[in-house]
């Protein structure tokens, strides 16, 4: 068990570096590895100070950032409901925080952008509000939960579809790329008003594999095991919320990432949580870094977004698991 | 005689009521939809004193455009009472299924494709609608007998999400179209002239034919579908042709007005709540409530957001998201 979760720490994080490289030499202009390591470390020779520095670079530490928060969100909100389908875009985060930022940036183009990822947790933690609350009153099955994410979900997309198309088209043109969940224009400014935050709830959460194992047993098991599984639940959801919804003000609505990150790891790896949660973490973080380094180099100089491929993957991956998972937990 | 004055008796009242409120709703609808627009000195009025340009507003932008709502509801209203009643699935409907993206997707490759125009479009539009809905019946198990309405549901959306996801994957490659796309994956009728309002009639004339001739295989069917095999009404025929009719008229519906949502799940409960269980009167009220619901919608896009037009799948998805919602928290909506 040790050696395979080192393999596997070990696998993804040499697959992040390639990948890494590759985000950085691939997209409308190739750059050769010797000008990029020249910018990197400043060393002689030929440079790309402006693509690199100021446009590759920011944009993959985002991808890695984001990446591994939006995995972290999956992992504790489908341990929280014990469901296999649920992801932070099933349960409708990733859409109401959309909704919240998207109304942020029209009724108040003047806040400073360090606000932003507050006002997309607080758009985030409405919309999983409405879902928790129900998984909480009645008990509902699985597949029910996940029908009423989605439900809530289209109400704040068709609120965003409602303000893209009626808002004036200049103020809604950076909105736009940003909601299909694309990493287009993207810099440090907006690194640096998400890594902070994205560090410390990651950390947190790494520390919490304890009790998302506990959880995972079920309600009775963990107040037995003296839980206080209201609280622990509450923070927990609410820190999945969080990940989620600030990694959405930074890259705009990539879903399925969330959902597929957790699945692969615990395939890697098994269930327990102090081995899922890191690797999750980095398969998080490689999906998207790809996603948006494949999406640049496609067909340059057209960019296709990230959401757009991992829709496209994460969505028969859905199918899958829907297909596969035991037919009692889907009734 | 007194047997049938006191039975038909109330139901003819109980009917009358629903029934005239109906054509009143109809009537305000596509007045609404006619006096509303860019230029507010155009009104009804110009039908009696047709002076040159306002005239020509009206005949030439007003008209088709109503029209085509009102043949949008009724298109996408019969699709998703076909849809609910062959599934016995209160949330099924086009878009819910993923047959209007998987229309949306056909379309987007016959614009890729060269050499495709006109009624092409329309056939690879029905062709998109037909496979996604197939993936997705499959994927809840319909062909081998009993649907699962979760897996429909959730499949459908997975189904929808892909094809949704592919399309703008293709319009990404093709920078000419892209602008306009936003707009149309939201459902707009902006630009409808009269050749769509002919390719919608055509379509929703038949349908409509066809819907009320599955109508009493669709009342055998709400029955379950042992029974309805007992009856001699095999439930994998009417699947099949109901599955079909529906995505002909909502794939049609969406090459001229994109993939508009909610519209084929909202129609259906409307008719139901208001004139009960039997798909023989539904058939023709669900049309009914279909167009006077989507030409009060698209009156609604022209007013709320004066001088922007909001599209009118977006007032659709406005109304009919909430109303999605609130039918998943329903007690007794999966039993």
């Amino acid at each position: 068990m040790m050696t395979r979760t080192l393999v596997s720490l070990f696998g993804l994080s040499l697959a992040i570096s390639i990948t890494l490289y590759w985000s950085l030499t691939a997209g409308a202009v190739d750059i050769p590895l010797q000008t990029v390591l020249n910018t990197l470390f400043d060393l002689d020779g030929e440079q790309q100070q402006f693509i690199v520095n100021r446009s590759r670079l920011p944009r993959s530490l985002i991808a890695i950032v984001t990446g591994g928060a939006l995995a972290l969100s999956g992992v504790i909100i489908q341990a929280l409901l014990r469901n296999p389908l649920a992801s932070p875009k099933i349960v409708g985060i990733n859409s109401g925080a959309a909704l919240a930022v998207l109304l942020a940036t029209l009724l108040l183009p003047s806040l400073p952008p360090v606000w932003l990822p507050l006002i997309a947790g607080v758009g985030g933690v409405i919309a999983a509000g409405i879902v928790y609350l129900l998984a909480e009153l009645r008990s509902v099955s699985a597949a029910r939960l996940a029908l009423v994410g989605i439900a809530v979900g289209m109400t704040a997309d068709a609120g965003v579809d409602f303000l893209l198309v009626t808002a004036d088209s200049y103020a809604v043109s950076a909105p736009l790329v940003w909601l299909t969940g694309s990493l287009w224009g993207r810099g440090w400014s907006h690194l640096a008003t998400v890594w902070p935050q994205l560090v410390v709830l990651m950390l947190a959460c790494l520390a919490m594999a304890h009790r998302l194992d506990l959880i995972r047993l079920g309600d009775t098991q963990a107040m037995g095991l003296g839980m206080n599984i209201r609280v622990e639940r509450f923070a927990l959801l609410g820190l999945a919320t969080f990940l989620a919804s600030i990694s959405v003000s930074a890259v705009g609505v990539l879903g399925f990432v969330g959902l597929m990150a957790p699945h692969i790891a615990r395939k890697l790896v098994g269930g327990r949580h102090v081995v899922v949660l890191p690797v999750a973490m980095l398969t998080g973080a490689l999906l998207v870094l790809l996603a948006d380094a494949a999406g640049r180099s496609l067909m340059p100089p057209i960019e296709v977004s990230a959401g757009i491929l991992s829709a496209m993957f994460g969505a028969p991956f859905f199918i899958f698991l829907l297909l596969t998972t035991r037919a009692e937990r889907t009734q | 005689m007194t047997l049938t004055a006191t039975h038909i008796g109330p139901t003819v009242i109980r009917r009358a009521l629903p029934v005239t409120a109906l054509l009143l709703a109809l009537v305000a609808g596509g007045v609404l939809s006619l006096s509303t627009g860019g230029r507010t000195d155009v009104g009804l009025w110009q039908l009696f004193s047709p002076d040159g340009l306002a005239a020509s507003v009206l005949a030439d932008i007003r008209a088709p455009r109503t029209l085509v709502a009102a043949l949008l509801g009724i298109n996408l209203g019969i699709a998703g009472l076909v849809l609910q009643a062959v599934t016995r699935n209160p949330l099924a409907s086009p878009s819910i299924l993923g047959i209007n993206q998987g229309a949306a997707l056909g379309l987007a490759l016959s614009l890729i494709l060269p050499g495709l125009a006109g009624a092409a479009q329309d056939v690879m539009a029905v062709a998109g609608a037909i496979g996604a809905g197939a993936i997705t019946f499959a994927i809840a198990g319909g062909f081998s007998g009993k649907t699962d309405p979760m897996r429909l549901i959730l499949g459908g959306m997975a189904v929808g999400a892909f094809a949704f996801a592919t399309v703008r994957f293709t319009y990404t490659l093709d920078d000419d179209i892209a602008r306009t796309v936003v707009r149309w994956t939201v459902g707009d009728i902006t630009d409808i002239r009269w050749p769509a309002v002919n390719r919608l009639a055509w379509v929703a004339v038949p349908g409509l034919l066809a819907a009320f001739a599955l109508s009493h295989r669709l009342n055998l069917m709400a029955m379950g579908q042992d029974q309805a095999q007992g009856l001699g009404a095999d439930p994998r025929v009417t699947l099949s042709l109901g599955a079909l009719i529906a995505a002909v008229m909502a794939g049609v519906s969406v090459t001229v007005a994109g993939p508009i949502a909610f519209t084929g799940l909202v129609v259906p409960h409307l008719a139901r709540f208001l004139f009960g269980e039997d798909n023989r009167v539904l058939v023709p009220t669900t049309a009914l409530i279909g167009a006077a619901l989507m030409m009060v919608a698209d009156g609604l896009s022209k007013i709320l957001t004066a001088p922007i037009e909001a599209p009118i799948g977006v007032i659709a998805a406005l109304i009919g998201a909430p109303w999605f919602l609130w039918q998943t928290l329903r007690r007794d909506a999966f039993q």
